[in-house]
């Protein structure tokens, strides 16, 4: 991961770097009061440092129960979310976390029933067989398998264990089926205290490993779908400096010719948009070391064009797509982005060009919007008017919005790491990444 | 739009006194504009220190210019084509001029002086080539704008100074560019679709004008092209006072009659203007008018007569089409201003100041919310205006207006004109917002309420924004931030460098150029600390900028158009254009 040389200024990078040394309460208070200062706040970000968080929370404690597990990823969870309840990815992340513990007790408690009871009935089995057929099982033991592999990988405090699991995991599976001992369905959790709950605990973290590779890999797979969606001199209108829309382009400019017409979405992300288009080093840290070398479009012969986001309108007529990158995106197909990305929706719609959003499944969320007033988040207001202007500013009553709601009717097209989708199947993919139980945590 | 001049229609009850005291303020206003635009302070100083410069600058782009040549490339000599060979030569000659009438009118008064310096450094800026010249007039162009203030302190010594230096610094390094190089460059930055509006570059500076034009139509010139006098309406009385001054001024030649040649030598006046920024509709159908009047008169009237004639009708018209026809609008559209609305307007309209604040005057409850966009921000100044006023003031920039307009229950939007088919011609963004009035998702639909002058009607026809637009200096949109100014304390700094800078001036001009190319790069090095990534734009290739000023509405998203005749829909535009025209 990266590693800055030099004094950290409180972000991602520095918070990943003391996660390994310090006390896992100590990190927690300390994620919880970046998230407050918004020092971590791009999606992505968040989302890691989330998953990372919770991977050392689970490696740290000393329980093998699955629902203290549950217990405590849902208190450290809940603390999380509340600091910041509008970066919904933490909480997506802590949600298919939850779901990864459950899943694999739900494993456990199967493969005990399968091994113990030799299959002999399987009510206990048919109300979760109905919702998750094998498939599922069989990922898991894929996954599981691949985990296993890698385990030595994450080489910090999960090594010990892994290796444990290497070993123990054969082993029941092996000797149980000679042994009747465990035959009484109470003594099953007695019996298996030790065995499956190490395991229970390995295999999550190697799913919250997996989880972490997702948001490392998310652009890229997106952008293995670039050449779908773009054709040659195609002109698609972008807006703010999203990493995700960029991968998309470039991975489409280096095979066609196409014109990129970029709102520079002003007072809040102009800077790193100009550098984006620019090629100039962003100087936000955040960003992930890797980002800032990637190439601009213009680098691969691309025509990019950037006009000031009142200029939309007028060029709307001009584009052929809209391309979008976003905050998050919510179970009714909605999304909450940059602000001003609402009204190049609204104006794509007049114009009744495509607007595709590209958007990681992280980013999904499985909350519903009743208020949306609740889901928009205020800037810095100097940003409008700098101070410079103090008799104005104490006069007049300054807004910067940091973000929209765009409604799901504004948005023909998802694109996330899994494929193209419609806004009115993104409830599918909620209900595949979240369990009902975890929705509200 | 906004009048950020003086002339700004002031609603004074005496309606007939309204066209004097803006005569009298713009009168004013030019009279203090050849001293803003040139140099005010320490005149005899800095024209010392200026005049060697120019010579010596000339002398290095012309030596660069020739050393170009083998620099480009060995055999670049007979790359340039006749026509580069003809502009450099006519660059040349430009310069020679100016050197020379700088050093004509070193005895006469400070403020031709200060200009000729200003067109010294310009033409050597123009022949030193390449982005250089760009570079150095975005430097000198980007500030002015944002106020009187830094106005006048960038064009105090300090600017002038390291503007011609920087000139003259990058015209040294990047002489070796040569002409080819610029033109390819410029093609790649101008935006394909808009190709066609990209006509010749604004003008810089008064060099090279007509000397039949007339000095406040210079400084008018000047004012429009720097924003000074923006917006519809405040060009437009502001061309017809400078007009009315040139009337007064113009004496007819020998051996021909007033109607017939004055209409040719305003052209001039127009051409110029022109060129300075391209003249706005009522701007146009003004001049109309008046060239109208100018063929009636009779050939045979006495010259002072027909010139009274013309004073009278440029007042009366400036009266009846704007002066009293914004009062007449203002107060129809405050009539549909009721307690508790929420008003939402976009940029910085006069008109709808206007209204608003008649509205308030008449002690009518509201809110208002200001919608701005760069790189103008017109609508600060609106909202300072309604603030001091007491009006409750709300201000967001065009990436709120969802937000703005969830609240709205009036909309109400200035014009540039208003086309043949009923669509807005507006400041950039109007669309926008007019848009997010009519599709508010799950709400009532916002009232969108335009005002605008009858002299802004027009029989063109607009289906986009392309077709029709206004280009203007991509450089607007890299423009330092305001905060930046705060950091940017080098500047007094650099103006400690120019006097000294003048001393050695009197010594020896070469290392006066040396310092003020030194003092140049510090500053340049200091803007590049803290400028944007785009400060190198021109240089990467493939990126382009894109700065129009204007969009077009459509119709259906206009409810009503309120002008002096009273309030329309938007498909009366050409009845009224026509009604109006034919009176």
């Amino acid at each position: 991961m990266p590693s800055t040389s030099g004094p950290l200024t409180p972000g991602l990078a520095s918070f990943l770097k003391t996660l390994k040394t310090n006390p896992i309460d100590t990190s927690i208070d300390n994620l919880i009061s970046l998230l407050k200062r918004r020092q971590i706040r791009h999606s992505r970000s968040c989302a890691t440092a989330t998953a990372y968080l919770l991977r050392s929370v689970i490696s740290a404690s000393r329980t093998n129960d699955a629902n203290k597990l549950i217990e405590r990823v849902q208190y450290v969870g809940r603390r999380l979310m509340a600091a910041q309840p509008r970066e919904m990815v933490v909480g997506n992340i802590v949600r298919r976390v939850l779901g990864l513990i459950r899943d694999e007790a739900e494993d456990d408690r199967e493969g005990d029933f399968n091994l113990s009871e030799a299959g002999s009935e399987s009510q206990p089995q048919t109300p979760r067989g109905l919702d998750d057929p094998t498939d599922a099982l069989s990922a898991r033991h894929e996954g599981s398998d691949r985990g296993a592999s890698r385990n030595p990988l994450p080489a910090l405090t999960a090594a010990p264990i892994s290796m444990f699991s290497l070993l123990s995991h054969p082993e029941p599976e092996n000797s149980l089926p000679g042994t009747p001992v465990s035959a009484s369905p109470s003594g099953r959790w007695l019996g298996f205290g030790h065995g499956p709950s190490k395991d229970i605990r390995a295999e999550v973290l190697d799913g919250i490993g997996e989880i972490i590779d997702e948001l490392g890999q998310v652009d890229d797979q997106i952008a293995a779908y670039a050449l779908d969606h773009i054709h040659s001199n195609e002109i698609i209108l972008t807006h703010t400096s999203s990493t995700t829309v960029q991968k998309f382009l470039l991975k489409a400019a280096a095979k066609r010719k196409f014109t990129v017409i970029h709102a520079e979405s002003y007072p809040n992300n102009h800077e790193a948009t100009h550098a984006t288009v620019s090629g100039a080093n962003p100087h936000d840290d955040e960003l992930l070391s890797t980002e800032s070398f990637q190439k601009p479009l213009i680098a691969l012969g691309i025509t990019v064009i950037l006009i000031p986001d009142s200029a939309v309108f007028a060029l709307m007529s001009r584009v052929n797509k809209v391309i979008l990158g976003t905050h998050s995106v919510l179970a009714n197909g909605g999304l909450v982005a940059a602000a001003g990305t609402r009204v190049i929706a609204r104006a794509a719609k007049v114009h009744q060009t495509p607007v595709v959003v590209v958007s990681g499944v992280y980013k999904l969320s499985p909350v519903y919007p009743f208020d949306f007033d609740s889901l928009i988040e205020y800037g810095d207001a100097s940003k409008v008017i700098s101070y410079e202007d103090g008799d104005l500013v104490d006069q007049i009553d300054v807004q910067n919005p940091l973000y929209d709601y765009v409604p799901a009717e504004l948005i023909d097209l998802y694109i996330t790491n899994l494929g193209g989708h419609a806004p009115s199947y993104l409830y599918r993919i909620v209900s595949d990444h979240y369990r009902k139980e975890d929705i509200s945590v | 739009m906004t009048s950020s001049t003086p002339t700004a229609p002031s609603p004074s009850p005496a309606a007939a006194a309204a066209p004097t005291t803006t005569t009298t303020t713009t009168a004013a206003a030019a009279a203090a504009a050849p001293p803003t635009t040139s140099t005010p302070s320490k005149p005899s100083k800095q024209q010392q220190s200026q005049k060697p410069k120019p010579a010596s600058k000339s002398k290095d782009a012309a030596a660069g210019g020739s050393g170009a040549s083998p620099a480009t490339a060995d055999g670049a000599t007979a790359q340039l084509t006749p026509a580069e060979l003809k502009k450099r030569a006519k660059a040349e000659k430009a310069a020679r001029r100016a050197r020379e009438r700088a050093e004509r009118d070193s005895g006469a008064a400070p403020g031709p002086a200060g200009g000729a310096s200003a067109t010294g450094s310009a033409s050597t800026k123009k022949d030193g080539g390449s982005a250089a010249g760009s570079t150095g007039g975005g430097g000198s162009r980007g500030l002015p704008r944002r106020g009187s203030a830094q106005n006048t302190s960038q064009n105090g010594g300090s600017g002038s100074v390291s503007g011609g230096a920087g000139g003259a610094a990058a015209g040294m390094d990047k002489s070796a560019g040569g002409a080819e190089a610029k033109n390819k460059k410029t093609d790649d930055k101008n935006v394909a679709v808009f190709g066609h509006l990209y006509g010749q570059q604004r003008r810089t500076t008064i060099a090279g004008a007509g000397k039949e034009v007339h000095p406040a139509v210079l400084a008018l010139g000047l004012q429009m092209r720097d924003y000074v006098v923006c917006g519809s309406s405040a060009r437009c009385v502001a061309t017809l006072l400078v007009f009315k001054r040139v009337i007064d001024a113009y004496t007819t030649p020998m051996g021909t009659s007033l109607p017939r040649h004055l209409t040719t030598h305003l052209s001039h006046q127009i051409t110029y203007l022109s060129t300075c920024r391209p003249l706005s509709i009522s701007q146009g159908n003004a001049i109309r008018a008046l060239k109208l009047a100018i063929s009636s008169i009779d050939p045979s009237t006495p010259e002072a007569e027909a010139k009274a004639f013309l004073g009278e009708f440029i007042d009366s018209f400036i009266r009846e089409k704007i002066t009293v026809a914004d009062q007449v609008i203002a107060g129809s559209a405050a009539q549909k201003i009721q307690d508790g609305d929420v008003i939402v307007t976009f940029a910085g309209s006069s008109i709808v100041k206007q209204t608003l604040l008649l509205a308030h005057k008449q002690g009518k409850k509201f809110r208002v919310s200001i919608i701005d966009s760069r790189p103008l921000f017109e609508g600060k100044s609106l909202a300072r205006t309604l603030a001091n006023a007491g009006l409750d003031v709300q201000y967001s920039l065009i990436h709120g207006i969802s937000h703005a307009i969830k609240a709205a229950s009036k909309v109400f939007l200035g014009a540039h004109a208003m086309t043949s088919n009923g669509r807005l011609y507006s400041r950039v963004g109007t669309a926008l917002v007019a848009m997010s009035a009519k599709e508010r998702a799950g709400g009532v639909e916002v009232p969108v309420i335009v005002c605008c002058e009858t002299v802004k009607f027009t029989d063109r026809v607009a289906l986009d924004s392309i077709v029709v637009n206004e280009i203007a200096d991509a450089d607007e949109l890299i423009s330092a931030e305001p905060m930046q100014q705060l950091t940017d304390l080098p500047d007094p700094a650099a103006a400690t460098v120019s006097p000294a800078d003048a001393k050695k001036g009197a010594k020896s001009a070469a290392a006066a150029a040396a310092a003020a190319a030194n003092a140049a790069a510090e500053s340049n090095t200091v803007a590049q600390n803290v400028s944007s990534p785009l400060t190198g734009w021109k240089e990467s290739a493939n990126l382009q900028l894109l700065n129009i000023m204007y969009d077009v509405t459509p119709a259906e998203y206009v409810d009503m158009v309120v002008t002096e005749m009273g309030s329309l829909p938007p498909s009366a535009v050409p009845i009224v254009h026509r009604m109006s025209t034919n009176l």
